[in-house]
């Protein structure tokens, strides 16, 4: 019955916020509907490492290597002269046909050393994009005339739908075999395999589709920001956002990346707007915080709460 | 210019020895926590920086030389290396590797973002030492030498205290396997408390070896951490020797590939050779930890 009273709970909160966010172009102005489509971002983001890192327990350290690829990819296609959005699904797809060989590779890897590899890949990305100058203009960047670019209520509701799919998506896999199986490999993979999951199979789906959004993502921010450079695409702060977020939420949960990118976001802009490294620096303590003293997150305090209050559920017994 | 003459393969090999020199002192820090406490230290790099900025803040305010600015940065990193692990790196000793990873990487952003609060995000160096040692046809840049030299000489030394003092030789039972070294009477928390100091004042005699050949800002650990990783990989995780002998050879492969290629595809190769090594030995080279 709680579970039932939760999905009840779920529905009530996301038709509230769906109605919000479909309505807020409206009432809103620019500035407040850019910081939305920010926080929209780092819900996708974060969803996004969720679904890998949450889920089957391996932390990747280099998931903003896909968003990197994905604003380049946008960038380039937008200038030589595809519709935005199919800009958008071309940097999906580079991201992902990137992350296919890459999750192969690396993901025969056990935990720890599959963190260490994945440590590496935005510098690489970095690098890569500062040397290929003939395509990517090197640290000049590329510059997106403005012409070529959608209206900001275009940018803010494809960017909501990402945050939206994502999410989606998390849930669905919460729900299916498929994500049981990535569960069962978080807890114990030697265990997973014995009874037949297709290990490396099911974590190179999951890093797949992890990176497929991080890909879309990034080049939808590109046409927000109508420019990029090496050291914007592949930003290291990227990764310790979606991390933080995820864990600070409460990760391998649907809710949990939602409340903590709110959360992270909101404090950013009321307390270190000004001071992106004080606010990087927040993100490290509250980290530690988390690893510590709240591995289950900020939902898991939800949680307890609503099962402790005792008309939280009628008749229910014992 | 003929690279392969055989006066410029010896410079390049005596520079790859000596910036080898300095990984090696480096990674030996790091593979001796883990030998220990089966921590991955993601913050070794950033306490390395806190050495470096420490010799920068004395030579830039009191005119210190970093050479002497060691004297005073190596125990105090000791020191906050010590409480580090008994106040934090204690907690995560023995949980899933994962949250050991995640508690130090939370520890390095904090390095880094507070170093650029305070620092800035400019390059800083140290223009102490300077010129070249000229024997024969070669020319050995001074910085380097000295760096390499005391590197050198700083990871000869943790070596025999290691092998040879009654309390190197807890360490290594510790790292050996810690429920019998407690029951043989050993206080591993303790031990565990000496070891990180050890490797932080490691790290921080590196950062002031560093600070003295290389500029560098609060991000620069994401270069180091990532040729330590490479390295204990090679050496083996947990091997003190195989730290070195790692460290030397990363030294001198990047110093060739530099040599012959670009000095950009120079940073790439211990990005290579960690994933390379990876796929071929997925536990690493001579790994002893089974994870």
């Amino acid at each position: 019955m709680s579970n039932g009273l939760q999905r009840l709970n779920g529905r009530w909160v996301s038709a509230v916020l769906v109605t919000f966010v479909l309505l807020a172009p409206l009432m809103i102005n620019d500035y407040h509907q850019s910081f939305l489509l920010q926080v929209f971002m780092v819900i996708a983001l974060a969803q996004a490492w969720n679904l890998i890192s949450g889920m089957t327990g391996y932390v990747s350290f280099g998931h903003a290597a896909f968003f990197g690829v994905g604003a380049y990819a946008g960038a380039l296609f937008l200038t030589w002269g595809f519709p935005w959005w199919l800009a958008v699904m071309k940097g999906a797809g580079i991201a992902a046909l990137l992350a296919v060989p890459l999750g192969f590779l690396t993901l025969r890897l056990r935990g720890p050393y599959f963190a260490i590899a994945m440590l590496g890949l935005n510098e690489v990305g970095r690098v890569v994009a500062t040397l290929w100058v003939d395509v990517t203009r090197g640290g000049t960047g590329l510059t997106l005339s403005p012409e070529l670019l959608p209206s900001l209520d275009v940018k803010y509701f494809t960017m909501f739908g990402l945050a939206l799919g994502a999410t989606l998506l998390v849930a669905w896999v919460h729900r299916s075999r498929f994500g049981l199986e990535l569960r069962a490999i978080r807890e114990d993979e030697e265990a997973a395999e014995m009874v037949g999951v297709n290990t490396t199979l099911n974590k190179v789906i999951a890093f797949v589709l992890s990176a497929v959004i991080p890909g879309a993502v990034g080049a939808v921010y590109v046409m927000y920001t109508s420019y990029i450079n090496p050291a914007s695409a592949f930003e290291h702060a990227r990764n310790i956002e979606m991390i933080v977020v995820v864990l600070f939420g409460g990760s391998g949960t649907v809710w949990g990346p939602i409340l903590g990118a709110g959360t992270v976001m909101v404090l950013r802009e009321l307390l270190w707007a000004q001071f992106p490294s004080a606010h990087l620096a927040a993100l490290g303590v509250l980290l530690l915080v988390v690893v510590l003293y709240l591995p289950g997150g900020l939902i898991s305090i939800l949680r307890a709460r609503q099962q402790k209050r005792p008309d939280a559920r009628p008749g229910e017994s014992p | 210019m003929d690279l392969l003459e055989p006066d410029i393969l010896l410079q390049l090999l005596i520079g790859g020895l000596l910036a080898g020199m300095l990984y090696a002192l480096l990674a030996c820090g790091l593979n001796l926590v883990f030998g220990v406490m089966r921590v991955i230290n993601l913050a070794h790099a950033e306490l390395m920086l806190v050495g470096a900025f420490g010799a920068y803040v004395l030579f830039t305010v009191f005119g210190l030389h970093p050479l002497l600015s060691l004297l005073i940065i190596v125990p105090l990193l000791f020191i906050a290396g010590y409480y580090l692990q008994s106040v934090l790196i204690e907690r995560v000793v023995g949980r899933p590797m994962l949250t050991s990873l995640l508690a130090t990487y939370g520890v390095s952003i904090i390095l880094i973002n507070v170093g650029l609060l305070l620092f800035s995000a400019d390059f800083k160096a140290i223009p102490a030492l300077q010129g070249s040692f000229l024997i024969g046809e070669l020319a050995i840049s001074k910085p380097r030498a000295t760096a390499g030299a005391i590197s050198l000489l700083l990871t000869v030394g943790v070596y025999l205290f290691l092998e040879r003092s009654r309390l190197g030789k807890a360490i290594r039972a510790v790292s050996e396997h810690a429920q019998v070294a407690a029951i043989c009477g050993i206080d591993v928390r303790k031990i565990r408390m000496l070891t990180f100091g050890m490797a932080a004042a490691m790290a921080g005699a590196a950062g002031v070896m560093l600070s003295v050949i290389y500029s560098f800002w609060p991000g620069s650990g994401v270069d180091f951490i990532q040729k330590c990783f490479a390295i204990i990989i090679i050496g083996g995780m947990g091997n003190f020797l195989g730290a070195f002998y790692g460290g030397i050879l990363l030294g001198v492969v990047e110093a060739f590939v530099g040599g012959f290629a670009s000095t950009q595809w120079a940073e790439a190769v211990a990005y290579l050779l960690l994933v390379t090594v990876l796929l071929i030995r997925p536990t690493g080279l001579k790994g002893v930890a089974r994870v």
